[in-house]
């Protein structure tokens, strides 16, 4: 009888750890799906984000969204790409997935809405209400018959679903460059090179004045980041959009080993001496800071890189911008880069409030709140935001938003993705342009034929 | 007063409790299975559900396609094996030059990890001063390695960083590298292999200083007397002794060449150009880097094709290692 007393103490002990255990992991389950309530007692939202830069901005602007609306909305980024993607699918297999998902416009969006984990928007954002993004953006989530084809996880997605509303926009193929290196060039930062062939004398008189920092960055560890910054905006201007356009049809004879595949390889070849060293080796992020560091005079990117430069301590003013400039003789000598969705918000089919949900996206793709966002960020938001928008970006990444308007045969448009094969993998373009540029494995022709036979390999294994 | 068999009078208690009865022959079998079940059941539990249970599903998401996302999967069937085997253009030749890499890294990490632990045991089992000390030098890039190191790495490989400064400063600066060691597809791959045999050395090199020490000291000394040279007793006694261990290593290293990819993500993701491309890195790429496409089906289909090769090789390891005693 005498050791009865201690077990059942012990036995209380245990039962108390498992009640407060159990209690965790209710609280833990009750928070997936948002709906909860926040500590001042008003609603509380779960949004998560894959982009570290966006993160103070995005709470600066829940920040006002909760003062006006008195709904808490908790932010969290989630990096790098593969750790936000195996996060998101096994939220999904638990269905705990906060209500707002910033996601890669254009494609992630389709593919976690096909599997009806988003809600369709379309009533939430009637056409009027979309009249406030710039160029086509807005159209970025929506389901179409073309998107239907290409994207085989909307098999089942109803035609016209809006699975995100455009957050940030922008385009590739602007180049970035260090007035005082420009100048050390002896090269005059106030006129920006106007035709390729400068861009190339430009470079070489960088190269030529400071042949170990004087070159051209770029983050080629990922390797396809050539071929869509800097080649096919070379490669639209100097051919046209038809021309270029034939260089992907399914068994093209005007494909990349064609004369007018081979000129422009040739052109783009042209930049293999003045890569900054070790260019291959390092990733998006790492070539900008690299840039950032004075350790090449040039850096190829988008609108977005400015805000991720400014992060690592360059001053805008510091710096000249301009877009990938076309060639002598180039088809297209005026050339204009349609501004394209990068990142849309989406609201989770699971959300405990899709109301307030709704309410944040609205919020924070309004003037207003793109503008809070826009200011803390450095980046372009896709809402149009007409004269603030010098004020709230700077006059630097302003200035840029005046390519993004044109006539369409004269427009770049990164997001038209029609012509090209169904489940088209640019990885496997990459490599083969990097070979040709800057490891020097092949040349214009044999580069040409080989990016002709990835390319019929993908219209083969659609077909 | 009972007397036991060795003489011991029992106590009191037990002489008065009423005798115990003796226990059924079945029932006290069944009590000894139920409490060796018990004991084991937990282990049981964790293996069935952590291990069998994950075991099971990445069996049956290899003959699927899934995006991670969708309430159920397409059944396939093999297709996912036969597209990264020869039928997907899109997928089977990035694999194969993948699989040539992987090989060739198989074939050097354990040898070149052999060539150096075992001279450097040898060394190790005759110093007598210091041996402590040295042994915890050479262990040093076991304990170091990881994420950490492969970015201190890159940072020495770098165009400007310290080792083609070395070079240059010693005057051979012909074997600078202008790109750096990783951006240059001529010594990318070359350069991962001797990292990872930098990381194995360790290991391998205490694996065989243990055996050195198990080693009987009068087979040695015997064909000392008899006039062999130290690279004889190496040759002829040493190395046929510790042939378990050299088979254990080379296991190590073939596991550690097929399944690794850590390495090749952080420090090259595959390139410059598919230079370093493996099977392992291959397979992550086609878990998480193809925006979301229902890919979960052939990243664990080849996930599954290197298990097997690896099975293959073990028990062919195993066979080798009977055979040899």
């Amino acid at each position: 009888m005498t050791g009865a007393r201690p077990l059942s103490s012990h036995r209380r002990a245990v039962a108390a750890v498992t009640a407060v255990l159990l209690a965790l992991v209710c609280a833990a389950c009750s928070s997936g799906g948002g709906g909860a309530t926040s500590a001042g007692g008003g609603a509380a939202l779960e949004m998560w984000t894959f982009k570290r830069t966006h993160l103070d901005a995005l709470k600066q602007a829940a920040r006002e969204f909760q003062r006006q609306t008195g709904v808490a909305v908790d932010v969290q980024a989630v990096t790098p790409d593969d750790a936000f993607t195996a996060k998101v699918q096994s939220a999904a297999q638990t269905r705990s997935l906060p209500d707002v998902l910033e996601v890669h416009a254009g494609g992630e969006d389709f593919r976690i809405g096909g599997a009806g984990l988003l809600a369709d928007l379309a009533g939430d954002f009637p056409a009027a209400a979309l009249g406030r993004f710039l160029g086509d953006t807005p159209r970025a989530g929506l389901v179409t018959e073309e998107r239907k084809r290409q994207v085989k996880e909307l098999k089942d997605a109803e035609m016209g679903s809006l699975f995100s509303i455009p957050f940030t926009a922008g385009t590739f193929g602007i180049v970035y460059a260090h007035r005082e290196k420009l100048e050390a060039a002896g090269l005059d930062p106030a006129v920006p090179p106007k035709t390729w062939q400068e861009f190339i004398r430009y470079l070489k008189a960088t190269t030529g004045a400071d042949p170990r920092r004087g070159g051209l960055a770029l983050g080629l560890k990922v390797s396809q980041v050539g071929f869509n910054w800097i080649y096919s905006q070379l490669a639209f201007a100097h051919l046209g959009k038809e021309r270029y356009q034939r260089l992907f049809a399914r068994g093209a004879a005007q494909g990349f080993a064609s004369p007018d595949g081979a000129e422009t390889l040739a052109l783009y070849g042209e930049l293999t001496p003045y890569w900054m060293p070790g260019t291959t080796a390092l990733g998006i992020d790492e070539a900008d800071v690299a840039f950032a560091q004075g350790k090449a005079a040039f850096n190829v990117g988008g609108t977005f890189t400015l805000a991720f430069l400014a992060q690592n301590g360059v001053k805008p003013g510091d710096l000249i911008s301009f877009p990938i400039p076309p060639p002598d003789g180039a088809k297209v000598a005026d050339l204009r880069l349609a501004p394209l969705a990068l990142t849309g918000l989406s609201v989770t089919s699971t959300s405990g409030d899709r109301a307030a949900a709704v309410k944040w996206v609205d919020f924070l793709t309004s003037p207003a709140g793109a503008g809070i966002f826009a200011k803390a960020a450095l980046d372009l938001p896709a809402t149009d935001l007409g004269a603030d928008a010098e004020k709230l970006v700077g006059a630097d990444l302003a200035a840029l938003q005046r390519y993004f308007t044109g006539p369409a045969d004269s427009t770049f448009d990164a997001a038209d993705g029609t012509f090209r094969p169904p489940g088209y993998d640019e990885a496997k373009i990459g490599p083969v342009l990097l070979k040709l540029s800057p490891l020097r494995e092949t040349d214009p022709v044999r580069t040409g034929a080989q990016l002709d036979a990835v390319l019929g390999d993908m219209w083969k294994s659609t077909s | 007063m009972e007397i036991d068999v060795v003489g011991r009078a029992a106590p009191v208690r037990d002489v008065l409790a009423p005798a115990p009865q003796p226990a059924a022959p079945g029932r006290s079998r069944w009590r000894g299975w139920l409490t060796g079940y018990a004991f084991v059941a937990p282990a049981v539990a964790l293996f069935l559900l952590m291990g069998l249970y994950t075991i099971g599903y990445g069996v049956s998401l290899s003959f699927a396609e899934w995006n991670g996302f969708t309430p159920t999967w397409e059944w396939v069937g093999l297709d996912n094996y036969l597209d990264l085997l020869y039928r997907d253009p899109g997928l089977a030749p990035g694999l194969h030059r993948a699989a040539l890499n992987t090989a060739v890294v198989m074939v050097v990490v354990p040898l070149g990890t052999i060539v150096l632990a075992l001279p450097l045991a040898v060394l190790l089992n005759r110093v007598t001063r210091l041996r402590g000390l040295l042994r915890s030098v050479f262990f040093l890039p076991y304990v170091t390695s990881g994420i950490a190191v492969y970015y201190a790495w890159r940072y020495l490989l770098e165009p400007e960083g310290p080792i083609n400064f070395l070079l240059r400063s010693l005057g051979l600066g012909g074997l600078a590298r202008p790109q750096g060691f990783l951006a240059d597809p001529a010594t990318a791959l070359p350069t991962l292999i001797v990292i990872m045999i930098w990381s194995a050395v360790p290991v391998a090199m205490l694996l065989y200083l243990a055996g050195l020490q198990s080693i009987n000291p009068n087979v040695v000394e015997a064909a000392q007397m008899d006039g062999a040279s130290p690279a004889r007793v190496v040759r002829h006694i040493v190395w046929p002794l510790l042939r378990p261990i050299t088979a254990a290593i080379v296991l190590l290293g073939l596991r550690d060449s097929m399944q690794g990819f850590q390495i090749f993500l952080v420090m090259t993701d595959g390139g410059p150009a598919g230079h370093t491309d493996v099977l392992g890195l291959q397979a992550y790429h086609l878990a998480f880097f193809k925006g979301l496409s229902s890919t979960l089906g052939l990243a664990s289909a080849l996930g599954w094709m290197i298990f097997l090769a690896a099975l293959a090789l073990t028990l062919l390891n195993a066979r080798t290692l009977r055979s040899g005693r």
